[in-house]
């Protein structure tokens, strides 16, 4: 139980981190490419 | 003094943010849209942290702590899956509109005034007591971590939001969100992990159930408690609260066609991580025996952070709260301004006689009196609450209509406004439970709820699986719930009114369209909703600006001169 517990309370922050890093990833996408196009990014 | 700092330094941050983009003459609908084509990650950062507001952080964690483990599941993962259910309908919905600024605009297309007006209203009051929520969140925190008073703290978050919205409208808003939501997810993964292990690590659980603190209910994951007064309510919510809130809407409108997907399904996931995770301090807080500060389980989160965290991650802490609530108090001002520039200035001069300064004008105003009436209400006595029950309630009411309406050419304007109408007449009394939901009132009132399940769960299924699956499974659902919901749902009365606004708007728009000989052309949508400014071009275009901007133009030109077509053509 206490294992079990431990993964669950764990295990949120890590998928929030898997996110944080996908979208800080996609932002820095969107401004290469904006000024790779010479345009403003938004 | 620390606190006074770090919210100049916020406000500074997004301040700074906002003025690098801001524009001279900005685009009357880049204010509301940014043009429609943002790219996956400022999008993504937007959704996620528009989602997330104080408010789902407190509630999560209070979910945790009254219901245990399950508690912060039941929130968060029916609150997440509202935004994954919305984007099969949401692709839908570009493709008829793909340049609409808000549903109630495309209601206008589509039905005309009355659906108009029921749609934009309904955003008006939530995105208004939304707002006042997240500066009534704001002004406690200030208050309690500070000298300063409640007072005090809410004028400083308005005046902060207000101050960095205000010029640049909906770009500002998402731009900021990115750095916002980088606070908030980047907190969360740092917080959560540290309280729980300074607060004792794996033994609090052991320590908890031994110590008694923990009911055999509290340590389930199939807690029915936890599901039928937490959860089973917020299912019911899921498809309501993505339809009717227009700063979802407005994200819609805004991302790029081809990355609708991407984005939802990354904002559903980071934001179900992230609420529910918050949800983990008010499930550590029950292990441990913790005690709401003043008996409110809305301090719950700062109590633990106080508890257990150094300054450093304190102010961390005080940051998320503060960027959670910021980014959708700024996204609440984007979306009513939209509203009032779009569906009220927009629609009622007519597209060609907009003046794009003027409009902009109005955007701006709105959002300075909707500030104004937001602090009003944080000070006053309204039951925030009572008023969300409310505007929640009108939203279930017009889910069904509003998404027949873009697939079901029969739907008509009567048809749309009779059944939101009945069904709010048919939610308030049990909602309330004005009338004793005894005998026969209490069968009826079971029959609606249970037939609203399968609405529900047809409407859901309908968006991914198409209309054969979704009536399968809508009918199964119903007749598989039957046996045990009567003479049991009379005693959840919030869940059984929401399915009753269901089960009355499906009914009866159905009844009254299914032999109506109307056949809209949806492509008339496309006509009349359209860029309102072909003056400026929207910043998002960039280099492709002279071209795009004499498309624009045409298209502006083309749109008045289509939507009276098709005003004849509808009327």
């Amino acid at each position: 139980m206490t294992i079990g517990l431990t993964v669950y309370v764990l295990m949120w922050p890590v998928i929030v981190a898997v996110i944080l890093f996908l979208i800080a990833r996609g932002f820095f996408r969107d401004v290469s490419q904006a000024k790779k196009e010479g345009r403003p990014v938004i | 003094m620390a606190v006074v700092l770090l919210l100049i330094l916020f406000y500074g941050g997004t301040m700074w943010m906002s003025v690098r983009i801001s524009q001279k003459n900005e685009n009357a609908d880049g204010y509301m849209t940014a043009g429609g084509n943002i790219g996956f990650g400022i999008s993504a950062a937007s959704m996620t942290a528009t989602w997330i507001w104080a408010s789902s952080m407190y509630a999560s964690a209070t979910a945790g702590y009254t219901y245990g483990v399950a508690g912060p599941i039941h929130y968060g993962l029916w609150g997440a899956l509202m935004i994954l259910f919305i984007y099969p309908f949401g692709k839908r919905i570009r493709k008829v509109a793909p340049k609409a600024h808000t549903l109630a605009e495309v209601m206008y297309a589509r039905h005309g005034r009355s659906s108009q007006l029921m749609l934009a209203g309904s955003n008006v009051l939530g995105s208004l007591i939304s707002l006042t929520s997240n500066f009534i969140a704001g002004g406690a925190l200030i208050s309690m971590l500070s000298p300063l008073s409640f007072g005090a703290g809410i004028v400083i978050v308005a005046g902060g939001v207000l101050m960095y919205t205000l010029w640049s409208g909906f770009r500002a808003s998402v731009l900021t969100d990115f750095a916002q939501v980088m606070f908030m997810l980047g907190a969360a993964v740092v917080i959560i992990p540290v309280i729980f292990f300074v607060a004792g690590g794996p033994g609090m659980f052991e320590a908890g159930v031994a110590a008694g603190t923990v009911t055999p209910e509290q340590g389930s994951f199939f807690s029915s408690d936890a599901f039928m007064n937490q959860g089973a309510p917020y299912i019911a919510a899921v498809l309501a609260y993505a339809i009717g809130n227009q700063t979802i809407a407005q994200r819609l409108f805004s991302v790029r066609e081809d990355l609708i997907k991407p984005t939802f399904v990354t904002a559903t996931i980071g934001y179900g991580g992230a609420v529910i995770g918050i949800g983990m301090l008010g499930v550590m807080a029950l292990y441990l025996g913790v005690e709401p500060m003043n008996g409110d389980v809305n301090n719950l989160i700062p109590q633990m952070a106080g508890t257990y965290l150094g300054p450093v991650l304190l102010a961390l802490a005080f940051l998320m709260i503060i960027g959670a609530l910021s980014s959708t108090a700024d996204s609440d001002l984007a979306a009513l301004s939209s509203i009032v520039m779009s569906d009220m200035y927009g629609q009622s001069v007519g597209k060609e006689n907009v003046k794009p300064k003027t409009m902009l004008l109005v955007g701006r105003v709105t959002m300075i009196i909707a500030t104004a009436a937001a602090l009003y209400f944080a000070t006053a006595q309204f039951n925030i609450l009572d008023l969300l029950v409310f505007v929640g309630a009108l939203w279930g009411c017009l889910v069904f209509p509003v998404i027949a309406s873009f697939y079901w050419p029969k739907v008509t304007n009567a048809a749309f406004s009779v059944s939101v109408l009945a069904a709010l007449v048919a939610f308030l009394p049990v909602r309330f439970e004005w009338i004793p939901f005894t005998g026969a009132l209490g069968f009826g009132v079971e029959l609606l709820a249970t037939i609203g399940i399968g609405v529900v769960l047809g409407i859901m299924s309908f968006g991914f699986f198409g209309l054969k699956p979704a009536v399968i499974i809508g009918g199964v659902a119903t007749v598989a719930a039957a046996p045990f919901t009567f003479f049991f749902l009379r005693d959840y009365t919030v869940l059984s009114a929401s399915l009753v606004a269901y089960a009355v708007s499906f009914l009866v728009c159905y009844l009254m369209s299914f032999r109506s000989k109307q056949d809209f052309d949806f492509d008339i949508i496309k006509d009349i909703t359209g860029e309102f400014d072909p003056e400026h071009p929207a910043p998002a275009q960039g280099a492709d600006e002279p071209e795009l901007a004499t498309r624009g133009a045409a298209s502006a030109g083309g749109a008045g001169t289509a939507g009276t077509a098709a005003d004849r053509r509808r009327d």
